[in-house]
């Protein structure tokens, strides 16, 4: 978390690499989790970023934090992912397979947020991810998402009114819910 | 006497309707709850670097080019050996 703060520092030696690996794990699963809203998926994803960030190491200037940097390798994996993903419904039913969701199914059904973050499109999930779980300004966020700065304030803008109606909807649904049982207890 | 409640300052959206304050928390919250079932796994990493190939735009490049020069010593040879279509037609010759 708050990758802002950290200081940019070389990647080529692999204990130096580890030792980004064992610091950026959850925040980088976690950013891109909420991309994907997928745990196992998330965990595959993240591996895969780090396996890429050390093969592109050469490529990685060091002016921004490496995590920013990172974030912005996961992000892109989860997103092309997703698009993957969608493409891969037009197969045969043979060739596709759809992909377990029982896990964040079950996790949709627990909370409010799950559902409302489920109603934004990927994009609109990583803006509010860096910015309300990274910390990041719009400007390290545009760095990361690869969009200008003005895009970013837009994404995230939409996606609270997205989430803000999708829980007040959620809320008034489980109020009638409660008070229908009620008067059917009441019968 | 009984006296209506009125909200004296409505939340925009509606009363049930969450602030953005309490959006930001609850992101905040939910993020931090997810966990990893399986957490950092060095080993893996080293695995995945050490097993995988060339990457796919590498071998889609590669593949590509080596079709183009196929096609074009195919049509060097064919047309200096004279096969086939890439051969000379031969000259229509009408006598009366």
């Amino acid at each position: 978390m708050n990758s802002g703060i950290e200081k940019p520092m070389e990647l080529n030696p692999a204990t130096q690499f580890k030792q980004l690996y064992d610091q950026e794990y959850l925040s980088v699963y976690r950013s891109i989790r909420a991309v994907v809203l997928d745990a196992a998926a998330a965990e595959d994803l993240t591996q895969e970023t780090f396996v890429r960030a050390y093969r592109a190491r050469h490529r990685y200037i060091p002016t921004a934090p490496p995590g920013a940097w990172l974030r912005r390798i996961g992000i892109n994996l989860a997103i092309s992912h997703l698009r993957r993903q969608k493409l891969a419904r037009f197969l045969p039913a043979r060739l596709y397979v759809a992909p377990d969701r029982r896990d964040y199914d079950r996790a949709e059904a627990r909370d409010v947020v799950g559902k409302a973050m489920a109603a934004l499109s990927p994009k609109l999930r990583a803006a509010v991810v860096l910015h309300y779980y990274d910390d990041m300004t719009r400007e390290e966020i545009a760095a990361v998402l690869g969009v200008p700065a003005g895009t970013v304030a837009s994404r995230i803008a939409k996606a609270v009114a997205i989430m803000r109606k999708a829980m007040a909807s959620d809320q008034e649904s489980d109020t009638r819910r409660s008070s229908n049982e009620g008067a059917l207890r009441g019968r | 006497m009984k006296v209506p409640y009125v909200e004296d300052k409505p939340t925009p959206g509606g009363i049930r309707t969450p602030s953005e304050v309490d959006v930001a928390r609850m992101i905040r919250v939910e993020v931090e709850s997810w966990t990893p079932r399986r957490g950092p796994d060095w080993t893996d990493i080293l695995i995945r670097m050490a097993g995988t190939g060339p990457s796919p735009w590498v071998v889609y490049t590669t593949a590509s080019a080596a079709l183009i020069v196929i096609l074009v010593a195919a049509y060097l040879v064919g047309s200096a050996l004279q096969l086939g279509a890439l051969a000379t037609p031969p000259a229509q010759v009408h006598l009366r």
